[in-house]
């Protein structure tokens, strides 16, 4: 009786087992909700996984580093096979990815590359073009603007340190270098945040008379400096042309009301490229160690700015129905 | 000679004194910083002088709550997610259900008065939690404060979904980019609001009994106070007076931005009191003091801003600001001064 237990249990290990192989499982430690950009980055990949039937066990780090860090463990000792990995912060991870190594688990990077990167095995990178965006935020402005006379430009950078803010600042200043006409005449930090572009777009008003351009590293920047513009008692997209990046739904109401120029894409839908690199991955092919962009656009008031090389700037208003987030 | 010594030994007196320092390298550095002129086209008055009065209005407003919280001894580190909470309900009853409503304009779903009143209610009765706990159950005021600090960020986020609303209803976009009497009307709030809790602070007993309770609560208690109940009610003030602060908030930017709204807020807040004075020991505090202090925070930052000073080195040089100015207003350092000038002032009498 009891071998035949034994058996029985067994059996149904096995069989469970092998109903569990039939489906993927994919662990997805993702930093938390921050922003909308965020959310619609999460709903995109979760929406991926139910659309093609692979379980996913999702967690959420709530910004911080010591759950994300837990939920990859976790993951390893569930033994899922595939983790999607978002880090909230650059450094610290090589302990813990090395063990994701050990266990042999394809590691996929979303967004946020860690600074070991270098050190470790992945499967694939997917992550914006950070020094692109903003070489195409430069781009869009030169080619508006299509003038020879000085143009006095400021940044609204983002989160000091963080790579979107530190590459996309680098972007403008090379495309910007080539243009002796265009000058910074100040750039400074408004942490990404609303109510601190606002601020900072307030004070340059006061220090400078003579802004023509304002480059906001992301749009909820560029929605609070609207503000700080209309105070000072000028008129937004007008008297001074705004240029922000992400393309959030508030950036196109902006600029379907006129008050914003153009807002350069960056896309967190990751879903279609990563699906078709874990298929791949289970036909048994090999992954890449380069970094992945998806694919992303640029939109301001009336469409046709050339922003990179054979690609124009679509018209806000046609696509604005569309946007999900 | 006797007056000249408690002068010095004021902190008040040092507090406005760095003020004017830091505001005086500023106008040798760029004597239009101190320009202000009448705007035509906003009917505001306009220039960096407003700025740092109008956007030290939220931790101006809120370090009036905070200065009697360490008056009493305590910390209230809930004050910031307070202020998304207020921001939250505030948008959460201006836009209600993004999906019926979609695009953002000069509307509010819920009447004007909810918009306003439930988002105070519900920091007001947060306040109270923090006071009841603090005050009822003797938990010590950063431990039961924590909670509501971790906790207020996720009811606002439930709120909205985790979404950023925004408005265009021009009569909410009034309390923070509004303006009365050309003055942006934030800084009319917070004249209002300051002036209130100073009169329901000095011209009751309530000021001293909180002093009181903050030197010593069981000989309070002996005294017959009811120290409990004077703990409650200033932590729902403070959980009031961030409700304001947080409709302040989120009028400027005209959306509710749960993760970033306040965030730090409560370390400005704390940072304002004790510029003003105020020690965190509990005991004696004031008010003046700390409108001041929350001037001198702002000021810095203004002064960054438009000195261009580069994103990197923001913080270090915040630091060493507030530094110089904690060690001038330092108890040492004081008698130091003091001394220093009753022998000048000897050498002086010797002489003539």
């Amino acid at each position: 009786m009891k071998k035949f237990l034994t058996l029985a249990l067994a059996l149904v290990l096995v069989i469970g087992c092998v109903a569990n192989a039939s489906a993927l499982t994919i662990g997805f430690s993702q930093v938390g909700q921050e922003s909308d950009w965020r959310t619609a980055n999460t709903d995109s990949l979760r929406g991926m996984a139910e659309a093609e039937g692979w379980e996913m066990i999702y967690d959420d780090a709530q910004q911080k580093q010591e759950n994300q860090v837990k939920a990859l463990r976790n993951f390893i000792t569930q033994g899922v096979d595939y983790i999607l990995f978002t880090g909230v912060v650059t450094t610290g991870w090589d302990e813990v990815l090395k063990e994701v190594n050990e266990a042999e688990i394809p590691l996929l990077l979303i967004d946020r590359m860690p600074d070991c990167m270098e050190e470790i095995e992945y499967a694939g990178a997917f992550g914006g073009d950070f020094i692109e965006e903003g070489r195409r935020m430069a781009r869009w402005t030169v080619n508006y603007m299509n003038t020879t006379e000085d143009v006095n430009v400021v940044i609204l950078e983002g989160t000091t340190g963080a790579a979107a803010a530190t590459d996309r600042t680098a972007g403008i200043q090379e495309v910007l270098a080539d243009y002796p006409n265009y000058k910074i005449i100040a750039s400074q930090t408004g942490n990404f945040t609303r109510a601190e572009g606002q601020a900072v777009m307030e004070s340059f008003l006061k220090a400078h008379e003579d802004i023509d351009v304002l480059l906001a590293e992301n749009d909820d920047m560029a929605l609070g400096a609207i503000d700080a513009i209309k105070a000072a008692g000028k008129v937004p997209g007008k008297d001074i042309i705004i240029v922000g990046c992400d393309s959030v739904k508030a950036a196109f109401d902006a600029i379907v009301a006129g008050e914003m120029n153009a807002t350069i894409e960056c896309n967190p839908l990751y879903a279609d490229a990563v699906a078709e690199l874990i298929k791949k991955l289970e036909a048994g092919e090999e992954g890449s160690r380069e970094l992945l962009h998806p694919e992303e656009g640029a939109f301001c008031i009336d469409g046709g700015i050339e922003y990179a090389e054979g690609k124009v700037s679509v018209k806000a208003a046609d696509v604005i129905a569309e946007r999900k987030y | 000679m006797k007056s000249k010594e408690s002068i010095f030994k004021n902190k008040l007196t040092w507090a406005v004194i760095a003020e004017l320092l830091i505001l005086a390298v500023a106008g040798i550095l760029e004597p239009g910083f101190f320009s202000i002129e009448y705007n035509q086209t906003t009917g505001m008055l306009y220039g960096s002088l407003i700025d740092i009065i109008n956007r030290s209005a939220e931790i101006t407003i809120i370090a009036m709550g905070m200065t009697m919280v360490i008056a009493l001894g305590g910390t209230d580190i809930s004050v910031g997610a307070l202020v998304a909470v207020a921001g939250a309900f505030a948008l959460k009853f201006l836009r209600w259900d993004v999906t019926l409503y979609p695009t953002p304009g000069d509307y509010t779903v819920y009447p004007f008065i909810l918009v306003i009143v439930v988002p105070l209610i519900i920091c007001t009765l947060m306040g109270l939690f923090n006071g009841v706990l603090i005050g009822k159950f003797k938990l010590q005021p950063i431990i039961a404060t924590l909670i509501l600090m971790v906790a207020g960020r996720g009811i606002a986020q439930i709120a909205t979904n985790g979404k950023q609303f925004t408005t265009g209803y021009t009569p909410y976009r009034f309390i923070g980019q509004g303006s009365l009497f050309a003055l942006p009307f934030p800084i009319i709030i917070t004249i209002v609001v300051c002036v209130c809790v100073m009169i329901f602070v000095r011209k009751t007993a309530f000021g001293t009994f909180v002093e009181s309770v903050g030197v010593n609560p069981n000989a309070s208690r002996v005294t017959g106070l009811k120290s409990d109940r004077i703990i409650m009610i200033v932590y729902t003030l403070t959980g009031f007076l961030s409700g304001i602060a947080g409709l302040i908030y989120s009028s400027r930017i005209s959306s509710c931005d749960s993760n970033n709204a306040g965030v730090n807020y409560e370390m400005d807040a704390i940072l304002a009191v004790v510029l003003g004075g105020t020690s965190m020991t509990g005991g004696k505090f004031s008010l003046t003091g700390t409108i001041v202090g929350s001037i001198i925070i702002r000021t810095i930052t203004t002064l960054v801003y438009y000195f261009g000073i580069t994103s990197e080195s923001i913080m270090a040089f915040k630091a060493a600001i507030i530094l110089v100015v904690i060690v001038i207003q330092s108890e040492p350092f004081g008698k130091w001064m003091a001394t220093r000038n009753a022998r000048k002032q000897k050498a002086g009498e010797l002489r003539g």
